[in-house]
């Protein structure tokens, strides 16, 4: 294969200037929001083993930047922040000051397969409270979501939660074991409606309780999640009771009209044990970003504690954020050999008082009205003034 | 009401799914003048259809210009994109099978394949065991074995005729294929309200 002059990586972007100063602008509007929700940001390494980060973060293996550092030992290029973060956490550090608040912008790297254009690299804005168990804390990471995305002015957000245990419960009430149930849920991974149908049919459910099952894939209400709560069950029950408890929480905030609860909802990421939820906006056809509490992640680092966060896509937000076309102040200083000295300390000058100063040489210049153009004020110091 | 943009095929699945919706009570347009037209618009209802290759319905739906769209389940399984599968709605119906020329059997050195469906076709013998060599064809599939270019077509049938009227028979079925409601994962969500009642309707109305 010949590689042209031009060509990059699959999945590579440039960032041109205008990109990078959005991207910038979002980074630092988002990453103000969690620090005052008091989360300490942190960077973790680009690189990391393929036999625990790699293996962890449940980020399909084809999709993973595979290479060998010089023993020999293969590395990936970070495909998630949280597993990284999960380590952190469970290293000795951190563990005496749990809860923690910690929270990250990184890029990310994932292969892609199809269709070019898709990035293999994106940024990812996020937290993770690691060390409580409580509703509070999904709660609390569900709402700075949300408020992240007000700050970002994202026109209709939406929520949709569900809640993974909760679901797991619930068909084993009806019966079916735990190969039966994966079944079940990847055909609400997808929302395969049609799927989930013709796989109920050779499930051992009861023929009494079929429109029951059937309806699982049909919620949007907590109250509606009720009817396949087992009365006797208090694992159950209790769950239910957090549930609701968290709506309560989130109807106060302000996000009455924004959740859907759908009791079918989950994620492909194994890891997640508890609430999990998807954050949607118009304008991107794509989820914006996703959460939910991941124990499991926790315990494969050897820590039994509870955890929850999220994640939001940088890339899909920067597409459908509305441009604000602010007329920059940009002064240009043209000027000759002649003018040299003048030209330096007025640049310093307007620079000091907090003006955005080009200085330019004006016979290096090939098109100097074009170029002035690009610039809201413009100061020529040529010639004997 | 929510604008709702449908991704529909062209051709004979948009007339027997635009019956559908209008059986289903939906107040359309009675009379598609201009059949070149590729964006048609149901003001009554706030509904616009955009009219596509069956192959590239998935591919409008997943990126979201599509809330909703209208797909064989032959071009799911072929282009995995994410895609919410809302309904059966029975319509189209065929199924993808192999064919060859009669009583052949597969070359034991390099048993060719040729078909539209790679993927489905690739899936399908490696879940067998059988070790084949896929060409992708685009069209006239029959011709490969009449050629010698392949021993076995993967192929669509719905009546068989063409098949016959070449001289080929059919081995293997591998799996029915029908349309196939699909929706965006996000106007899914954002617009689930009108969606769900869409469906609903329809379900009314498949032939199931």
């Amino acid at each position: 294969m010949t590689i042209q002059m031009f060509e990059k990586p699959l999945g590579m972007r440039d960032d041109f200037p205008f990109i990078a100063k959005k991207k910038a602008e979002l980074r630092a509007s988002g990453t103000s929001i969690i620090q005052k929700a008091g989360y300490d940001l942190l960077q973790t390494p680009t690189l990391e083993y393929y036999e625990t980060i790699g293996k962890i973060s449940a980020i399909a293996d084809n999709a993973l930047f595979k290479l060998l550092d010089s023993q020999g030992e293969t590395l990936v290029l970070r495909p998630d922040v949280t597993s990284p973060i999960a380590r952190i956490a469970a290293s000795k550090l951190l563990k005496e000051k749990m809860p923690v608040r910690l929270g990250y912008y990184s890029n990310v790297f994932r292969a892609q397969k199809r269709e070019g254009g898709r990035p293999a690299e994106f940024d990812q804005m996020g937290v993770e409270l690691i060390g409580d168990n409580s509703l509070y804390a999904d709660a609390e990471v569900i709402i700075l979501a949300w408020n992240v995305l007000k700050k970002l002015d994202i026109k209709s957000s939406r929520f949709v939660i569900g809640h993974t245990q909760l679901l797991q419960l619930i068909l084993q009430d009806f019966g079916l074991d735990q190969e039966q149930i994966e079944k079940v849920h990847s055909a609400f991974v997808s929302k395969n409606s049609v799927g989930f149908e013709s796989l109920a049919k050779q499930l051992p459910i009861e023929p009494s309780r079929w429109e029951s099952f059937i309806g699982l894939m049909a919620t949007s209400t907590v109250e509606e999640w009720q009817q396949w709560i087992d009365p006797h069950n208090a694992k159950q029950n209790s769950l239910f009771e957090d549930v609701k408890k968290l709506k309560k929480i989130l109807d106060r905030s302000g996000l009455s009209d924004a959740v859907t609860y759908d009791l079918s909802f989950n994620s492909h990421m194994t890891y997640y044990t508890g609430l999990v939820f998807e954050v949607y906006g118009a304008g991107s056809g794509f989820p914006l970003g996703n959460g939910g509490r991941y124990d499991g992640l926790m315990k494969q680092f050897g820590l039994q504690v509870g955890a929850t966060g999220f994640g939001l896509r940088v890339d899909r937000l920067l597409e459908i954020i509305s441009a604000v076309p602010e007329e920059e102040d940009h002064t240009l200083i043209l000027f000759d050999e002649q003018n040299e000295d003048l030209a330096f300390d007025r640049a310093l000058e307007l620079r000091e008082q907090g003006a955005r100063v080009t200085l330019q040489f004006a016979p290096a210049v090939m098109a100097v009205d074009s170029f002035s153009g690009l610039f809201s004020n413009v100061l020529r110091l040529e010639g004997a003034n | 009401m929510d604008a709702l943009t449908i991704a529909m095929p062209k051709g004979r699945i948009f007339e027997e799914a635009y019956e559908l919706l209008v059986k289903a009570g939906y107040d359309l347009p009675k009379e598609l003048d201009d059949s070149r037209k590729l964006i048609v618009e149901a003001p009554n209802e706030n509904i616009r259809f955009i009219l596509s290759k069956p192959m590239d319905v998935p591919a409008y739906v997943e990126h979201g210009v599509a809330d909703i769209g209208i797909a064989g389940k032959d071009v799911m399984l072929e282009h995995d994109r994410d895609v919410y599968e809302l309904l059966d709605l029975g319509i189209s119906r065929c199924y993808i099978a192999t064919a060859g020329m009669p009583d052949t059997p597969m070359n034991e050195v390099t048993p060719r394949v040729a078909t539209k469906y790679p993927k489905v076709a690739s899936q399908y013998y490696r879940g067998k065991g059988e070790q084949v060599e896929i060409i992708e064809l685009n069209g006239s599939i029959e011709l490969a074995p009449m050629i010698g270019l392949a021993d076995r077509i993967v192929d669509i049938v719905s009546t068989g005729k063409t098949l016959k009227e070449n001289g080929l028979v059919e081995y293997e079925k591998i799996v029915d294929i029908t349309s196939r409601l699909i929706a965006n994962p996000v106007s899914y969500r954002l617009k689930q309200k009108r969606i769900t009642e869409l469906v609903e309707k329809l379900r009314k109305q498949a032939s199931l």
